[in-house]
């Protein structure tokens, strides 16, 4: 659990440190990859928790994600189709239903060693 | 153990990534959050401008249509009677005086532009700007003059024109200009030369400030009309004899 909170913390650490910047006419679908990223590693959590995490799955999962989600809100942008509302409602749903999970997990864990 | 230990590399260098996508996401919505209202308020006020202009042309081509119909009427009732050839004279001459007429004489042209001098750090900046103020000391010294007619890059001063500071450029008969300013007068252009260079007099106070100032005589100055509208709401003239 530490290396993840670590890594996370460095790259913090490092956009901070180097400007990044995203050019003004393709912030919203970066925005939509961050989404995507940020429900990978939800996903990634929930896996551990149901105990069939998979290292593989989860790393390719979490850049292939990230960059479809960009790709397809992109698309739907140059054919006029609000792609990127479904991908805002199907990751935001996601991402709470699996916080809701890993919190069961996280529940069953702690009464268990009690 | 090996193995596990590679995954928790893994996944700490998807989350540096995590990480890194998140600042630069922070930081751009940051930054357009406002460009982006700006953009949208830049549309709304070019497509009000064009309408105004547009607005503004059309009344442009009223007020010339009608111009012509007024003198059309005049012309045909000047033929009836010589009352009215006299009455036409007269109306004539009110309209040079108030400056609804176009005409030509001597006089001089007075060309002001912005200084060119290097401005010093640490010095104002207004001071090498032409200002309504400049413009208005002028057109008022060329009046004292005796100039009879004056126009600023075109536009006729008459009874009612504004010499005034809009942003950065200057409003005259409500059109905006900017740098260089060409002042015409109609007069005697000798006075009107020499009222100008009057030592201790307009010019020279300009020129302290590097403002280029060049005085031409003319033997002909072209005198445009003023074209805008004339209109009276508040003001009623008294009849004679009342």
């Amino acid at each position: 659990m530490l290396f993840p909170l670590i890594g996370l913390i460095l790259g913090i650490l490092a956009g901070l440190v180097f400007p990044i910047n995203i050019p003004l006419s393709y912030a919203p679908y970066a925005s939509i990859a961050v989404l995507a990223a940020l429900d990978s590693v939800f996903g990634g959590l929930r896996a551990m928790g149901e105990g069939h995490f998979n290292v593989n799955i989860f790393i390719t999962g979490f850049f292939s994600n990230a960059l479809l989600a960009g790709f397809l809100a992109f698309l739907g942008d140059k054919l006029g189709i609000p792609i990127y509302m479904a991908a805002i409602f199907a990751f935001g749903v996601r991402i709470f239903q699996n916080l809701a999970i890993i919190r069961r997990h996280m529940l069953d864990r702690l009464f268990k060693r009690n | 153990m090996n193995n596990k230990f590679k995954g928790q590399i893994l996944i700490a260098i998807v989350c540096f990534v995590l990480g890194l996508m998140l600042v630069a996401q922070f930081r751009s919505t940051q930054k357009s959050g406002s460009a982006m209202t700006s953009l949208q308020r830049i549309q709304e006020l070019t497509t009000q401008l064009k309408t105004v202009i547009d607005e503004r042309e059309r009344l442009r081509t009223e007020v010339s249509d009608l111009r012509k119909r007024l003198n059309e009427y005049e012309n045909s009732a000047a033929n009836i009677s010589q009352v009215t050839e006299a009455m036409k004279k007269e109306l004539e001459k009110a309209r040079m005086v108030a400056g609804l007429v176009e005409g030509t004489g001597p006089g001089i042209i007075i060309t002001l532009d912005d200084s060119n001098v290097p401005k010093q750090p640490g010095e104002d900046p207004n001071l090498f700007l032409i200002h309504d103020e400049d413009i208005l000391k002028v057109v008022n010294e060329l009046f004292a003059a005796g100039a009879e007619a004056v126009s600023v890059n075109g536009q006729r001063i008459i009874a009612t024109t504004e010499i005034r500071c809009v942003g950065p450029t200057i409003m005259v008969n409500s059109v905006r200009m900017a740098p260089p300013f060409v002042i015409q007068a109609i007069g005697n252009p000798e006075n009107l030369e020499s009222s100008m260079k009057m030592r201790g007099g307009i010019i020279e106070s300009l020129e302290v400030f590097g403002i280029q100032v060049t005085i031409k005589k003319h033997d002909k100055i072209i005198m445009p009309a003023y074209e805008g509208p004339v209109r009276f709401q508040y003001f009623e003239p008294v009849k004679a004899g009342e």
